[in-house]
């Protein structure tokens, strides 16, 4: 029983950290400058589109890990500059503006590569085994990188100076710039990061998916649902509600199927906001 | 040292809620600005720490021309602004606010100084306390140490006695007073607490209609002083 359940638990667990990676991008865009990033998803598309053209191109797959973050943080830098940096704290006109820039970046992308499915080949084919399952070992590795990347993001926002500042500007701006912190540049650094990480993710789940240009609405809806679910005020918060939100898809799409799966969870998700509208962790 | 020269504006495009006010301040000295409400006090204070959207004029400090700049520049450029309310960071402890004051100034250090924990010994009790959870005598220091240990040449003080116990408010004065002489900053207090105004201020400008329209000192003013009478009273 337990070495059946087993493979499924780890695959849960590497979408829950996969998905903590696009989540934590998205949360803090949004904590910092109140902006709804509808094109979180592309960027994770791009992200494992640059996967593609880096193996098309001749290089090995690994250096899409460092491709992917440094290309989304480039693009996340126009975006902020072109687009983002007009709507902030406009809450409304920063989801229109951002979902057309997600259309536009989605067209690009089948202008570019064509609108059928691409694959890429396993990395790491080797399997490992883990009491009495064999598991491959590529999903261990992403696992491991999504750790290091969620644990350095917590540091760097809870234990760093910058990340201080960084949350000094979330609770008073206004303040925080009387003090003597460029908001703006934090702005766009934060854009960037967030970005990249996307991309990384995007990057890792290239080889362990098909990627077609549908992928990254396909991670943009359990991210939003994650935020909603955790609260957007706590890092423990979005941590439980991916757990709770890739768990449940997992687990359900292996139970029944992949349909069913996204009903309940999307159903159970609604119920949950309606009985705490600030999310599980959220304040007020 | 610090000099606004004609300074108008508001909130709005043409808007004049400051017309054509002029102050000049000194180092070393307190100048207190009275006035009834809605005469324009808070806004010079948001104007000259670069919140205010339509102003024009001249504010410049040591030389440098300030309007015009973001307020994040005209922080590093050595003005510290202690805002109504005190906008302190609720749910950071007591160290952590101190920090966003030194953070954001490039120029300095990134440890607090022996002397912010020393002036107002209350905050090193509750170092490690929520910000939010301290009385309002206890948040104005906090709000007041955590500019000052940004090293301001100029000092902005909208309203601190607001929501404080008399007694504190008298102490906080003082200490502004003495710090102001040993570290020869200029402050700029904007109060409705004659007193505390006495207790600090060595000058103080009438303020109405969005100008000054008077000034005296403040030794032997009170309630019944002419101008206190003209510019304070209902």
């Amino acid at each position: 029983m337990f070495a059946a359940a087993l493979p499924l638990l780890l695959d849960s667990v590497s979408f829950f950290l996969v998905l903590l990676l696009v989540v934590l991008g998205l949360l803090v865009i949004f904590g910092l400058m109140n902006v709804i990033n509808m094109a979180h998803g592309e960027f994770f598309l791009i992200g494992a589109y640059t996967a593609v053209a880096a193996t098309h191109a001749g290089l090995s797959f690994w250096w899409a890990f460092i491709l992917a973050p440094c290309v989304l943080a480039v693009i996340g830098w126009i975006v902020e500059l072109a687009v983002v940096r007009f709507v902030y704290s406009r809450f409304i006109d920063s989801i229109l503006a951002t979902w057309g820039l997600s259309l536009i970046l989605k067209q690009l992308i089948v202008v570019i590569f064509g609108p059928t499915s691409q694959s890429v080949a396993n990395p790491l084919e080797s399997t490992v085994q883990i009491v009495g399952t064999t598991y491959p070992a590529y999903r261990l590795f992403i696992m491991g990188a999504s750790i290091v990347l969620t644990a350095g993001t917590f540091l760097l926002l809870y234990r760093s100076h910058l990340g201080l500042t960084i949350r000094g500007v979330i609770a008073n701006r206004a303040m925080a710039a009387s003090l003597g912190v460029n908001t703006r540049r934090l702005d766009v650094g934060t854009f960037m990061a967030g970005a990249a990480l996307a991309g990384f993710a995007g990057a890792a789940m290239a080889p362990l998916m098909s990627v077609d240009p549908q992928m990254g609405t396909g991670f943009l809806i359990p991210s939003f649902l994650s935020i909603l679910v955790g609260g957007t005020t706590s890092f423990i918060g979005v941590v439980v509600g991916a757990a709770l939100i890739s768990g449940g898809t997992t687990g359900l799409s292996a139970l029944r199927d992949p349909v069913f799966a996204q009903i309940v969870v999307f159903s159970l998700a609604i119920v949950i906001i309606r009985l705490f509208p600030s999310g599980l962790f959220g304040k007020r | 040292m610090f000099q606004a020269t004609n300074v108008s504006g508001g909130y709005q495009p043409r808007s004049n809620v400051l017309r054509g006010i002029s102050l000049a301040l000194e180092r070393g000295s307190v100048t207190a600005m009275m006035g009834r409400n809605g005469m324009g006090k808070s806004t010079l204070m948001r104007a000259i720490a670069g919140h205010l959207p339509h102003v024009v004029g001249s504010i410049r400090l040591q030389d440098q021309e300030l309007l015009g700049r973001p307020a994040y520049r005209v922080a590093q450029s050595g003005v510290g602004y202690v805002p109504q309310g005190r906008e302190i960071f609720g749910d950071f402890s007591v160290e952590e606010n101190l920090m966003m004051g030194v953070l954001g100034k490039p120029a300095l250090p990134r440890v607090l100084p022996d002397w912010a924990w020393s002036t107002f010994p209350v905050l090193r009790e509750r170092r490690r306390q929520r910000a939010g959870t301290m009385s309002g005598g206890q948040q104005q220091q906090l709000a007041i140490m955590r500019a000052l240990v940004g090293r301001p040449q100029l000092l902005l003080l909208d309203e601190p006695s607001e929501g404080i116990q008399p007694s504190i408010v008298m102490e906080i004065g003082a200490t502004i007073r003495r710090l102001a002489l040993e570290q020869g900053l200029a402050v700029l207090l904007v109060e409705q607490n004659l007193e505390l105004v006495c207790t600090m201020a060595s000058r103080c400008l009438f303020i109405e209609n969005g100008a000054v329209v008077d000034e005296a000192e403040t030794a032997g003013l009170s309630q019944e002083t002419p101008v206190v009478r003209r510019y304070l009273s209902a």
